[in-house]
């Protein structure tokens, strides 16, 4: 028992812990945004969007340029908010038109060469627009400080994610499982075929599930943005960790995106604890082991 | 895993006659000896980079063209035999040689590794956890600064004084990398290769004529790493320093756009897509270098969309029309 | 009963089978016995279970409960190359060959793997095995076609291929899934006496699945009818085919020609 808590002092200090877990939840919620997206694209369209994170890199860089032209205050941010998932879910739009309807008949290792190839594209107009240099978004005066919970410090702009986030699961279910849109899109997922012979307009379909689950990558990343250094290199960072969680959670499976979401915020928030470098490979190893007791995720559904 | 083929036709490379592959050989291997008296330093430098590159590409296309499997994280094995180079080199003194033999061990068994988890998974996830464990290499890299040296890389890895200079350095990779390639020739035309392009083709039928698919399958990622492993050798010595993003995932990209660019299905394509591809970073280079990646997913995104043999593709191949058969 | 594992006239033998998929029974208490010789044809309606009782045989899928013996041996826990590898061949039902290899590679490469040589990187694999490779495409009618890339074969030539690279791993018993599927009467006709006079003269036992009835007719020894995964009747053809069950199931059939 000693030998455990000098290892780890900080594991009698429920407070530190009750507020680790907070953290981790709100990573795990930009985590669960960004994935989602990913997993719903799959299910829908089964093509993995090797782009993802740099939808999310974009908005991040969008709420960086949004916040500077508004005016100043929270009504600016909110905005901002707003806005910059509009933009990557337009950006989705025109790549799904353009691009993908191309090649969803093709083999899916192209598929997803291509959408690699989109990583480099956005990753290089990020740059010149931008430039190399770190960018910040700072937070609205209301959201800035911390409050005291439980005697630990805690940054209030996580309060807002914490408040979202519920908002955001219940929403989505909403949309998934009491709209028609959301029927057609389970259904889409099940069988495609079947959908275009009762007379569903499959691509324009695609097109609208690409769009908003560039939309909600867009939305992890405005959100995200006030809490990290929007830099070069995001799109790799958030790519990985998307991996890691739809893979863990399953592809084109919401509870497990959710679950495995909220699982790997939470190792990262305690791993950054223990030892930073850890919690990489305790991730992957994680991963690892999951994919061979059970090749398609925790919840995910075998490949055709 | 299947690298797809057009509906209505299968092209497959058809090599030239013997007689004209032989005078292809020796006409080839004259120019290239004969290069270095006719070109300036700046254009050796560059063909010994075509060479790496062009080594790179075909180890990764005994997975991709041959096995079906698409590596997304291959700059790993390329990044691994670096380092390992450059290490043993630089930190225990060992002679070039040796440190250059040891590369490939090294990227191996970090095939090995990977590999093991990798075989098990069809294709998207197995593009997703080589992107992934690609990614990990890296991060290993860059952050055991001990003994990586982290994002600063390490420096002065140098060959010996007898080859030093360019042209001695050019005719030493040609003879480690042409080596490499009969090897690769060798293992493609073997029982092995013959085995892994049945496991590309069918690996259900595959299996039922007693190949143990997964086994196979392994095996030929970690011949690739091997070989992969010996071009990031050579390239380490060639260019003095190693750093981390040779690990990176958009380094990863690079050999499957040679890949793409020469032709998957031929043996010598990924040897001009290598050469197409250095003449456009290049080109590219001296004009906007800001631009290159830019410019290398989009040359993809197009060779995908428009080409979906690549330009050595539509050269070598003689195509078969087939009639609609009724199961695909 | 324990005897007949072990009796070296049975082939295969598949006692109490059962496999379920969720809630579905797909194959149920499957006894099974095929002695050497055999020209065994497994019939019944679409979905009774027909493809996942060879899918358990030949590994492919795990079976619940129950046993499955080849020439002595339980099989029931081995994956497909091992099962092959007992000698076991088998065809699908959807054709599979390797496409873009040519025909000769395409049973030059079962020949390599079932003489165990698959993983030598050292020889010219172009070389090894043509004669025995051109024979047996010359077995099926094939030879002719030989330096073709298998997947421009006309859907007919294709089953015969598959057929050889089946043959190459020289099975003792040869499963053929649905192996006229497909094909104009006349070339089913042709292929399973094709099939039938090559398991003449090599004293093969085959196992096939059919739909087409004046083929399982004319070309089987015995029959096995399946319905709802379950075997339902099993006998001499001309008993099967005045076997009122089977009649009942096989609305409308009842005719003889």
């Amino acid at each position: 028992m000693d030998v455990i808590t000098n290892l780890f002092p900080w594991i009698t200090n429920g407070p530190l812990i009750a507020v680790q877990v907070m953290s981790g939840l709100s990573v795990g919620m930009f985590l669960f945004l960004v994935s989602v997206g990913m997993s719903l694209i799959f299910g829908v369209t089964r093509i993995v969007n090797l782009a993802h994170g740099s939808f999310y890199m974009v908005s991040a860089y969008l709420m960086v340029t949004l916040v500077e032209w508004l005016p100043e205050g929270a009504a600016g941010f909110w905005i901002a908010l707003v806005l910059a998932p509009i933009g990557v879910a337009i950006l989705g739009g025109v790549i799904e038109v353009t691009l993908l309807r191309r090649i969803y008949h093709r083999d899916p290792m192209m598929q997803l060469i291509l959408t690699f190839g989109l990583i480099l594209i956005i990753g290089t107009l990020v740059l010149l627009v931008w430039g190399p240099d770190n960018k910040s978004v700072s937070r609205p005066e209301a959201l800035a400080g911390a409050v005291r919970i439980f005697g630990q410090p805690f940054p209030s702009y996580y309060l807002l994610v914490l408040a979202l986030a519920p908002v955001i699961a219940v929403g989505l279910w909403l949309i998934f499982y009491r709209t028609r849109w959301g029927m057609l899109v389970r259904a889409a997922t099940v069988d495609r075929e079947m959908l275009g012979a009762l007379g569903v307009d499959v691509s324009l379909l695609y097109t609208e599930v690409f769009v908003f689950g560039s939309w909600l990558a867009g939305v992890g990343g405005a959100l995200a943005a006030p809490t990290i250094a929007v830099a070069l290199g995001m799109d790799a960072d958030v790519l990985i960790n998307a991996f890691v969680v739809v893979v863990i959670g399953g592809l084109g499976s919401f509870a497990g995106a959710l679950i495995s979401a909220l699982l790997v915020g939470e190792l990262q928030s305690f791993g950054i604890l223990i030892f930073p470098a850890v919690s990489i490979v305790l991730l992957f190893a994680i991963m690892a082991i999951v994919l061979i007791l059970r090749p398609w995720g925790l919840l995910g559904r075998p490949e055709e | 895993m299947t690298v797809e083929t057009p509906a209505a036709s299968i092209a497959i490379p058809r090599p030239l006659g013997a007689q004209r592959a032989a005078l292809a050989w020796i006409v080839g291997l004259a120019v290239a000896l004969a290069l270095p008296f006719v070109v300036s330093t700046f254009f050796i430098v560059l063909l010994i980079e075509i060479a790496v590159i062009a080594l790179f590409a075909t180890a990764f296309n005994l997975l991709m063209g041959y096995g079906g499997m698409v590596s997304f994280g291959h700059a790993a094995y390329f990044a691994l035999g670096a380092y390992a180079a450059a290490l043993l080199a630089k930190k225990a003194g060992w002679p070039m040689l040796a440190a250059l033999g040891a590369a490939p061990i090294v990227a191996a068994i970090g095939a090995l590794v990977f590999g093991y988890f990798i075989v098990r998974l069809t294709h998207t996830y197995f593009a997703m956890l080589s992107l992934a464990f690609g990614q990990i290499v890296y991060t290993i890299i860059f952050k055991w600064t001990s003994l990586t040296g982290g994002d600063n890389g390490l420096l002065n890895v140098w060959p010996p004084e007898f080859l030093r200079s360019q042209t001695a350095y050019y005719y030493f990779t040609l003879v480690i990398v042409g080596l490499c390639f009969l090897a690769l020739y060798a293992i493609v035309t073997s029982p092995f290769g013959y085995a892994l392009k049945a496991i590309r083709e069918n690996p259900r039928r595959a299996r039922f004529i007693g190949v143990n698919v997964r086994r196979h399958q392994l095996y030929a990622f970690v011949l690739s790493g091997f070989f992969s492993g010996v071009a990031g050798g050579i390239f380490a010595f060639h260019n003095g320093s190693v750093f981390p993003d040779f690990a990176f995932f958009a380094k990863s990209f690079e050999p499957l756009v040679v890949v793409l660019l020469g032709g998957v299905q031929s043996f010598y394509g990924p040897v001009a897509g290598a050469l197409g591809f250095k003449v456009l970073e290049w080109l590219i280079s001296k004009w906007a270098p800001i631009y290159w990646p830019l410019f290398l997913g989009a040359i993809v995104i197009a060779v995908i969309i428009v080409l979906p043999q690549g330009f050595v593709g539509l050269l070598e191949r003689r195509t078969w029309r087939t009639r609609p058969s009724i199961a695909k | 009963m324990a005897n007949a594992a072990v009796d070296r006239e049975v082939v295969l033998e598949t006692r109490a089978l059962k496999k379920h998929f969720g809630g579905v029974l797909a194959v149920r208490d499957v006894d099974l016995t095929i002695p050497r010789g055999d020209l065994r044809a497994i019939i019944g309606p679409n979905g009774a279970g027909k493809t996942t009782l060879f899918n358990l045989i030949t590994g492919d899928i795990r079976h619940d409960s129950g046993t499955i013996h080849f020439c002595g041996e339980e099989i029931g826990a081995l994956p497909p190359d091992q099962v092959c590898r007992r000698g076991l061949g088998r065809t699908f039902q959807i054709t599979s060959v390797f496409r873009r290899l040519t025909v000769l590679e395409n049973v030059q490469t079962a020949i390599l793997a079932h003489h165990g040589r698959h993983y030598n990187l050292f020889a010219r694999a172009a070389r090894l095995y043509r004669e025995v490779a051109l024979a047996l495409l010359a077995r099926v009618g094939l030879d002719g076609q030989a330096p073709k890339p298998s997947g421009v074969l006309s859907h007919g030539d294709q089953r015969r291929l598959e057929l050889a690279i089946a043959l190459a791993s020289e099975p003792r018993l040869l499963m053929l899934d649905e192996p006229t599927a497909g094909m104009a009467p006349r070339e089913r006709h042709a292929l399973m006496a094709l099939v039938a006079s090559i398991a003449a003269d090599t004293g093969l036992t085959v196992l096939f699945t059919e739909h087409d009835m004046d083929v399982v007719f004319a070309v089987s020894r015995r029959i096995t009818v399946m319905h709802q995964g379950a075997v339902i009747a099993d006998g001499a053809p001309r008993d099967i085919r005045l076997d009122p069950e089977v009649q009942r199931i096989y609305l409308g059939y009842t005719k003889a020609e």
